[in-house]
């Protein structure tokens, strides 16, 4: 009787619908790796039968041996990245996921995404550190991330909410208006990467000293050494998030207090959705917009917050990002969007919304990247053929309603025979 | 007319369970070739679900469905209209910006080389209209047509479309009553040309006047088939609900108090149109007293709610509640300084339908202290108080309070609502449509409870399509007609025939304007 219930649960069968789409993604991957292993000749059924073990279990890859197979074992370095790169999916996944409770569809992401590195990375880059302290200027940089976020975010939220514009079309019209602004505003910046001669295009990573010298009377920008004879009026940079000892935990990777930040976030948006009449009232208003407005709850105002929050956990996935230390901003982003924000529709449909399952979803997602990262480094395939998974899992996403009424006929099915 | 044992339809001891629930347990219904068998029942007693199951958008756990008395499976919607099963639905299913004849031929296009032959169809479509007595202009747009209108088209789409059975789901909820007598009238004739009908319904009066035989339901059980020849209306009644209802309210005068509600030269804009739907009004509701609006619908009823509940923007006047000025005020400002409100339509506004009955409850009232504490819901006194309105006001449901609205019969769903807002206590209850499409136990439950408001000093504005509500259920009525007041009726001193002039626009008053 229990067990029937059990297997009778919304719950139940929302996380089974979502694990038969991760599977029948893996399947498709592993189909396509097989097409291409056999249509070409160097790589054969040996080399397809490597790329299947590694799509499934990259994330456990430790190289190969002596003899020339593929040996696995726990890799911290892996582990470490895929929650790194998790954080800010967790964050974008947060985003959407938000906006679908309360009935939006938030596609405004990766611009939101944008205006998140830019105010993070303009605060960390820009403030002296020489007297703030760097956790100061970090968790300012993160404040003033969020703030750009909230407000591209709101943006949309505006459109709809007073001229009852599309929330879709609006927010895709942002997104490409913030990659332009974005590279405007760092091409006329003095954030770009001088120091390092091959790394044209690129931003200052956050941990990048920089020192603002006078020298022979005239005031320049040098790097963590400071020449003879120059007088340093302020030092930037020099920032990054605290690691919290995961770096021990998983060594060689870039592993950092983020991830767990972007957890407590998400325990947070859960509380928020489920436990106050704040979540109540986003929620009524996605339900029903009408009924919201007979009961007097502000529809409008709910819409605008609605995206604002979206934008700000969009922004703050950049910011966990960019001001990790160790990564650096491409600034020319004027012809694409950061993966990161798309990335957020599927891993929040994945987890159906549900903000605790978007740290799943999220850390299946980025362990999707590292495996196809190893795809790359260990055979000879193409690291794209998990994007292939991704893109049938998004499509398997929205038949899952198809295939939670399956999961319930194929139990009742089984009921009955008995 | 002899009809003998020839059964088109037989539906033998359908049994249909949903968690918590046992829809229809046991159901057997014979329907004979010719004849309009009505099938009567409350709301939730089964009615709906029975005809999900002959239209195959339910699968039976136990029983067996009879065509010309062969067993069939019925296992999707296009398994009945293979059949020759058509239905017409309480809501109607037509595209609106399409023209009466496209929605007519939708589905069922006759085509060659992919063009639609819309000569043939016109002219199919006008032989049927000939033959049955449906008027409707084929080239008008739905969304310009009569609710009665959309209806004879739903009917001619069934015509069309060769079906034998013909359902009519609650088919009088939304007609006039003229268009209510010319359906009645059209019926017979289908069923004179051999059409078999199934007519669902818990008016007992149209079931008199029109059915062959009918078929009682109750809480999901088969009480009996009777002929209507030989039985009578409070028969029916007594099958339907079990007891014996009271069908006139009992009510002691009126002792009407203070103003409660005053409306100065109210005008409202319509949604649809450039002009004003509410063309100003003048009136007050006191403490105390049932006022009834009174019209056919369409004349300003809605946007007059809308108006008085902050829903639209009035374009000019004046509301005062309890002496205070809302006329501009938000919605929550009036529903804090003393309104509640039953409103017309109970999906679109009534409730969340994704939210579960306990969280429709608290619609209004869940940032009241005693539902949160620092912006957390109090689930546990949020639970109490749903048990509590469930019990006083006996909201039936599957799972009680952690039941999705959208789960419960409309019945139920009313009950709800006017429990919420009964239990608002505000001076001011605004009731608009209370009893649509709700059986004849829960209309006199609802009756009975506006009376109560009533006799506990509070000012009822009651907004109603039905004649005898009106009569029934008021202290003082006011017709509206095209956006205006035309006449303040005494319900004692007037008829329904009186009433009917004004509502049709052939009688009019000169009222003083807001008597104080």
């Amino acid at each position: 009787m229990r067990k029937s219930s059990f297997w009778n649960k919304a719950g139940t069968r929302s996380v089974l619908a979502s694990l038969a789409a991760i599977l029948i993604g893996m399947l498709t991957g592993g189909l396509v790796i097989l097409i291409v292993g056999l249509s070409n000749p160097s790589l054969g059924l040996k080399g397809a039968w490597e790329g299947i073990r590694l799509v499934v279990g990259g994330l456990f890859a430790t190289g190969r041996n002596a003899g020339g197979s593929l040996t696995f074992g726990f890799n911290t370095t892996s582990f470490g990245n895929m929650l790194f790169r998790a954080a800010p999916l967790i964050m974008t996944g947060l985003s959407v996921a938000l906006g679908n409770k309360a009935g939006l569809f938030n596609i405004g992401a990766p611009g939101q995404y944008l205006a998140g590195t830019v105010g993070s990375l303009y605060v960390a880059l820009s403030l002296p550190t020489s007297t703030l302290p760097a956790w100061l200027v970090w968790l300012l940089a993160l404040l003033c991330g969020m703030l750009c976020g909230a407000v591209w975010g709101a943006v949309p939220g505006m459109l709809k909410a007073f001229l009852n514009i599309n929330e879709v079309l609006a927010c895709i019209m942002t997104n490409w208006i913030a990659a332009n602004l974005t590279t405007w505003f760092f091409d006329a910046s003095n954030l770009k990467n001088v120091l390092e001669g091959t790394k044209s295009g690129y931003i200052y990573k956050t941990s990048t000293v920089m020192h603002d010298v006078l020298m022979d009377g005239a005031r320049s920008t040098v790097g963590a050494v400071v020449p003879d004879g120059a007088e340093v009026i302020a030092a930037r940079g020099g920032v990054a998030t605290g690691k919290l000892g995961l770096d021990k935990l998983f060594s060689g990777s870039q592993v950092n207090g983020g991830i767990l930040l972007a957890i407590v976030i998400a325990i947070v948006i859960y509380i928020l959705l489920s436990k106050t009449t704040l979540g109540y009232q986003l929620k009524a208003c996605g339900a029903n917009r009408y009924a919201a407005r007979y009961a007097g709850i502000r529809d409008k105002r709910n819409i605008v917050l609605t995206m604002a929050i979206a934008g700000a956990l969009s922004a703050t996935g950049a910011a966990l990002y960019y001001l990790s230390g160790n990564t650096e901003f491409f600034w020319n982003t004027y012809q694409s969007l950061p993966a990161e924000g798309f990335n957020g529709i599927p891993v929040a449909l994945l987890a159906i919304n549900n903000p605790i399952g978007v740290i799943f979803s999220a850390t299946f997602m980025s362990m999707l990247q590292i495996c196809g990262q190893k795809l790359t480094e260990l055979t000879a395939f193409n690291e794209y053929i998990t994007n292939v998974i991704i893109a049938v899992i998004v499509y398997l996403s929205a038949f899952m309603l198809v295939i939670k009424t399956w999961i319930g006929k194929l139990r009742k099915g089984k009921a009955v025979n008995k | 007319m002899d009809h003998g044992n020839d059964y088109v339809i037989e539906m033998l001891h359908i049994t249909k369970e949903f968690p918590g629930i046992i829809a229809n347990d046991d159901i057997t219904l014979q329907l004979r070739r010719g004849e309009i068998h009505a099938l009567l029942g409350e709301n939730g007693a089964g009615k709906s679900t029975l005809m999900s199951v002959l239209f195959g958008l339910y699968q039976p756990e136990k029983g067996e469905i009879r065509k010309d008395g062969k067993p069939v499976r019925i296992t999707n919607p296009n398994d009945a209209t293979a059949l020759h099963i058509g239905m017409v639905h309480q809501h109607f299913k037509l595209i609106e910006v399409f023209t009466v004849l496209d929605n007519i031929i939708l589905g069922a296009e006759d085509t060659k080389l992919g063009f639609v032959q819309r000569k043939q169809a016109r002219q199919k479509v006008e032989e049927l209209s000939k033959r049955y007595g449906l008027a409707v202009d084929l080239d008008a747009k739905v969304e310009d047509i009569t609710v009665g209108m959309q209806q004879r088209v739903e009917i001619l789409k069934m015509l069309y479309r060769e079906n034998e059975i013909l359902i009519f789901d609650e088919p009088t909820a939304v007609l006039t009553p003229q268009e209510i007598v010319e359906l009645m009238h059209i019926m017979k004739g289908l069923s004179r040309e051999g059409k078999s009908i199934l007519f669902i319904s818990h008016k007992l009066n149209e079931i008199m006047e029109v059915s062959d035989r009918v078929t009682v339901l109750r809480k999901g059980r088969y009480i009996g088939t009777v002929n209507t020849a030989e039985t009578t209306a409070p028969e029916l009644s007594r099958m339907m609900v079990g007891h014996d209802v009271q069908l006139v309210v009992d009510k002691a005068p009126a002792q009407p108090g203070k103003t409660v509600l005053k409306v100065t030269d109210l005008h409202v804009p319509s949604r649809l149109y450039k002009h004003d739907a509410v063309k100003g009004v003048s009136f007050s509701v006191r403490k105390g007293e049932i006022v009834c609006i009174a019209g056919i619908d369409g004349n300003g009823q809605t946007e007059l709610v809308f108006g008085l509940s902050g829903l639209e923007k009035c374009s000019g006047g004046k509301i005062e509640l309890e002496g205070e000025d809302v006329t501009h005020a938000p919605i929550r400002r009036r529903s804090e300084t003393g309104m509640s409100h039953i409103p017309e339509d109970r999906h679109k506004h009534g409730l969340v339908l994704d939210y579960t009955l306990e969280q429709n409850l608290v619609l209004q009232s869940f940032e009241e202290p005693r539902f949160q504490h620092m912006g957390f819901i109090r689930f546990g006194e949020v639970r109490k108080y749903a048990e509590r309105l469930i019990e006083e006001y006996d909201v039936r449901s599957g799972q009680g309070p952690v039941t999705l609205a959208r789960s419960m019969s409309g019945g139920n769903q009313q009950k709800a609502i006017v429990a919420r807002e009964i239990d608002r206590d505000m001076p001011l209850m605004l009731a608009v449509q209370p009893t649509r499409g709700l059986d004849v136990g829960a209309i006199e439950n609802i009756h009975r409870q506006i009376v109560a408001q009533r006799d506990a000093g509070k000012a009822v504005l009651l907004v109603s399509l039905e004649l005898d509500e009106v009569m029934n259920l008021s202290d003082r009525i006011l017709v509206m007609y095209e956006g205006e007041i035309v006449g303040e009726l005494d319900p004692k001193q007037t008829t329904v025939e009186e009433l009917g002039l004004y509502m049709a626009g052939a009688k009019r008053q000169q009222r003083k304007e807001a008597q104080a």
